[in-house]
């Protein structure tokens, strides 16, 4: 049998809509599909893309994409939206029939560096996008590992962030406007291109973190900021967790820095730090604003460490938010209230390396060597219940395929909220097909 | 201009797609009366039609209509049996903070039952480690910040009427402030909800940290004016005090040259906490009712408050006050010291106040454009002025392109009621033309619900509506509100009043 997911909302049969799906992904849809489509944008899955989806169509606009979802709920054929099919992957537990990659809708509609807005269709990489906007000394502040592959689509739906959450926020915080194709293959809107904007339901919000699973989002605006004149990191080793998470509540207490780092040893290592902990604290602004905070770094934290300036601050915040945790056989992000968060990472056990938001209460940690299924479960189990005991939650980040079914990615929320999911899910996608059975509570 | 005298109906042109009913509400009678009383004791309900006039309205004057009963829960307990109560007799109601809104959210519209969260206002925690706090929805903006502010925090979101309106107010509007520019509106600041639901089931949603689980329901809730359910506690972010500020009063000849200022101020690289414009009509009024000492010879002024590390603040005043005077300021002047900042910000959020001077009503609009369009949007508002013959005033975000232009007139006289709505329509449309928004921070209301049409797509609408059915699949919650749909006409020029005896 097709490793073809099956989409069937709960409660329907789905034995039936299997078979439908058997029958549908034949040369019979390859021919659907081109008509769509047109010739050569369909095609099969690459190696990193095989986890995610049996067949990649490459839609052109997005009409296309209205006809192919309606074609899917006719069908019953499930389908997910993809950048680089990296979060897919993880999540999904068999493939889901067609991958809809946003390649080719990747285009600035808009921009205009006096309003401080832009819009830009969902596949554009976040690294393209600020290339685009350097020349006017403006960004896109959100930032994920690896910005040159995560598409803006990836960024909003699969919730990625960096460092730079702590002064900048999320895309949550700054995504002010949104299309995408929902049920019936019809092309919606929420928000607009204004900084500041509540007319109508934030649709915004909802199709944050929701993983495709609500509709395809085809176009995105976001308000974007001014890149500092100046950025520095001051970078201090800890002998102890402890005494880095202690210093870095003292500096985040005293200063409005850009971002606040905790790495763990084997992290720590590739700064060239000599002891196991390592706090890297950024801070920016015009250069009587940068001085003022390394003197005040100097003198809260006293002689360790070192203070690096200019292109050095740079690469060292380049290999920061360059962590790669989601090549990791088994990596997950914890969230927790801020100061619980060094508790919490202890709680995870000492075979983790850990990147920590100390400033943000959030870090991604992982296992370097690959686990027995029996060893991630145990181990997953554990960094739940740290994660939990804290008032937090904890989402995979990555898991290699032998250990993945084992494990759940999601945590499940309380049962009067996942009710209100299983509603939201229904009532956005009717027929199932969006990304099915892979998200909070088998949504 | 012709001087109808006729009701106009903003009846809904929205029908087409969904299941779109027009829903049959009950009203409210003896036994369900008793049970309400039951629950809430004699101090938690209010009956009698003398004491219901006083919530005949919110800041939105233009419409009125006194619910048949109100209530007034002191528990999250107490809210959820009234509301399962309600829900059994299908009886609509429409909640209520402190009555500050200013685009008749709280106005009800087939809804028999009102419910004032204001006894719900215990701050329930401060927990200054995790820089956050749980407040219950009636508690009144400013107390929250009052009561961290020794400690350094503050809670950001500061609408001008921030000394009276509530955090549940406040999450049902998404409401904003002068200060928003940059922190951001209240969506920005909410972690966690317990939300009633319409039924009276009680949820949870969100978690104390940065991060959501499932779907981002609180993110939905924020905003929905009111038509998801009942807000009785919320999860707030707190912000570090900064190290300092300085606050500058520009002054300009004309309204145009202080809004070509605002987008070069910007454009400079250097992001103002607070950007905010008031023309002469306001200057006028506002000195007369304060006397701050703002120049009445000015077209307009604007009030930029820059904060952040002292280090690097007389710099960045000194470029901006550079910038300022390049694109014509006539003059520029730093708050000496607190007190004088205290006065400017007194002023401004007061300006509202103020206006009650200048004319027996007025309905303040709440229109957004790409900053870059505020000097044709304010050409466009001086010549409705003229055309509709309305003295109009304008005290707003400039910094974020987020008008409030004051339209003043007297209810005693229908034409001009008439004319106030239809030039507050004009501007919104124009607004829309620039590729804005109808509302920043005040919501659709009932005010604005007629515009809706001009910003959203048949298919936007209906799936808006499908989310509110998530939450409220009978429309029982602030029924009428948001999305325009038949059967929520709404009169204007003829103001709703029930018969108050």
């Amino acid at each position: 049998m097709r490793r073809g997911c099956r989409a069937a909302p709960p409660g329907t049969d789905l034995v039936a809509a299997t078979e439908i799906v058997a029958v549908t992904t034949s040369s019979n849809l390859a021919n659907r599909l081109d008509s769509i489509v047109g010739t050569g944008h369909v095609r099969a899955p690459t190696n990193s893309e095989a986890r995610a989806a049996d067949t990649i169509v490459e839609p052109g606009s997005v009409e296309e994409i209205c006809e192919l979802v309606r074609m899917c709920e006719a069908d019953r054929i499930a389908l997910a939206p993809m950048g680089a099919a990296r979060s897919l992957a993880v999540i999904r537990p068999s493939p889901v029939a067609l991958g809809i990659s946003m390649a080719r809708l990747a285009r600035i509609v808009a921009y205009e560096p006096d309003d401080m807005t832009i819009v830009a269709e969902s596949g554009i990489t976040v690294g393209a996008l600020n290339t685009a906007m350097g020349s006017a000394r403006q960004r896109l502040p959100v930032d994920p590992c690896n910005p040159s592959v995560t598409t803006l689509g990836s960024l909003v739906c699969a919730a990625h962030s960096g460092p730079l959450r702590l002064s900048e926020g999320t895309s949550r915080d700054l995504l002010i406007g949104v299309r995408f194709v929902g049920h019936g293959g019809n092309l919606v809107h929420g928000g607009g291109r204004v900084v500041k904007n509540v007319a109508g339901y934030d649709l915004m919000k909802l199709m944050g973190g929701s993983f495709g699973t609500l509709g395809i989002v085809t176009e995105v605006t976001f308000k974007v900021r001014p890149v500092p004149a100046e950025y520095w990191v001051a970078v201090i080793p800890c002998a102890r967790a402890a005494d880095a998470f202690a210093a870095a509540r003292i500096v985040n207490d005293a200063l409005p820095l850009s971002n606040l780092d905790i790495l763990s040893p084997s992290f720590a290592r590739r700064f060239n730090s000599t002891l196991q902990f390592l706090l890297l604290a950024g801070f920016s602004g015009s250069p009587l604003e940068i001085g003022y905070q390394a003197e005040r770094i100097r003198d809260l934290v006293g002689p360790r460490g070192e203070i690096l300036d200019d292109e050095a601050a740079l690469r060292s915040y380049g290999l920061l938010r360059d962590l790669d945790f989601r090549s990791a056989p088994l990596a997950a992000q914890i969230a927790v209230p801020l100061a619980h968060l060094g508790r919490a990472l202890e709680a995870c056990g000492d075979d983790i390396e850990f990147r920590a938001h100390a400033g943000s209460g959030v870090a991604q940690i992982l296992l370097a060597d690959e686990p027995s299924a029996e060893r991630a479960v145990k181990t997953v189990a554990r960094w739940r219940e740290a994660a939990h005991s804290a008032r937090g939650t904890l989402r995979l980040l990555a898991a290699t395929p032998a250990i993945r079914d084992s494990l759940e990615v999601f945590d499940t929320p309380n049962a009067g909220a996942l009710s209100l999911m299983r509603r939201l899910k229904a009532a956005f996608d009717p027929a199932g097909i969006f990304n099915p059975g892979c998200f909070v509570g088998g949504i | 201009m012709t001087a109808k005298d006729q009701p106009q109906k903003r009846c809904s042109w929205y029908s087409a797609g969904l299941n779109a009913r027009a829903i049959e509400m009950s009203s409210i009678d003896r036994k369900l009366l008793d049970e309400l009383r039951e629950i809430l004791g004699d101090g938690g309900i209010v009956s009698r039609a003398t004491e219901l006039k006083v919530y005949e309205c919110d800041g939105w004057t233009v419409e009125k209509s006194i619910p048949d009963v109100l209530l007034l829960p002191r528990s999250t307990s107490q809210l959820s049996a009234i509301l399962a109560a309600l829900h059994r007799r299908g009886v609509a109601f429409v909640p209520r903070g402190a009555g500050t809104g200013l685009s008749g959210g709280c106005l009800p519209l087939n809804a028999p039952a009102m419910i004032c969260t204001s006894k719900m206002n215990r701050i329930v925690e401060i927990d200054l480690d995790n820089r956050r706090v749980v407040a219950e929805s009636g508690v009144v903006n400013l107390h929250i910040t009052n009561a961290v502010k020794a400690k350094g925090f503050f809670y950001a979101p500061d609408p001008s009427s921030q000394v009276a309106c509530t955090i549940g107010g406040n999450i049902a509007e998404n409401s904003g402030g002068p200060h928003t520019l940059k922190y951001g509106v209240t969506t920005n600041h909410v972690l966690a909800l317990e939300l009633v639901l319409p039924e009276g089931d009680v949820v949870e949603l969100g978690d104390p940290t940065e991060e959501r689980c499932g779907y981002d329901l609180v993110g939905a809730v924020v905003g929905a004016e009111g038509t998801t359910g009942i807000v009785t506690r919320a999860t707030l972010k707190l912000m570090r005090e900064p190290e300092n500020h300085r606050t500058l009063l520009a002054t300009f000849p004309d309204a145009d040259t202080a809004t070509h200022a605002v987008s070069k101020i910007i454009a400079s690289g250097i992001v103002p906490a607070a950007l905010e414009m008031m023309d002469q009509l306001i200057i006028q009024a506002v000195e007369q009712a304060f006397n701050v000492g703002l120049p009445l010879d000015a077209g307009a002024v604007l009030i930029i408050e820059l904060e952040g590390l002292e280090a690097g603040l007389t710099s960045h005043a000194d470029e901006v006050t550079k910038t300022a005077l390049a694109a014509g300021a006539s003059s520029i002047r730093l708050a000496r010291d607190e007190a004088e900042r205290a006065l400017l910000w007194k002023a401004r959020k007061r300006a509202f106040g103020a206006v009650g001077r200048l004319a027996p009503n007025y309905a303040t609009q709440d229109g957004v454009v790409p900053r870059t369009c505020l000097p044709r949007i304010l050409r466009v508002i001086a010549d409705v002025s003229r055309r509709y013959d309305l003295r109009i005033g304008n005290v707003f975000h400039a910094g974020d392109g987020n008008l409030h232009p004051i339209i003043l007139y007297d209810e005693r006289e229908p034409d001009q009621v008439r004319r106030a709505i239809e030039a507050g329509r004009e501007i919104l449309k124009a607004c829309i033309e620039m590729g804005g928004s109808l509302t920043g921070e005040h919501g659709i209301g009932v005010e604005k619900i007629g515009e809706m049409a001009l910003m959203f797509s048949p298919d936007d609408l209906r799936v808006m509506t499908e989310l509110r059915h998530v939450f409220d699949p009978l429309e029982r919650s602030n029924p009428g509100k948001v999305i325009p749909q038949p059967g929520t006409c709404v009169e204007v020029a003829a103001p709703r009043r029930q018969v108050p005896i």
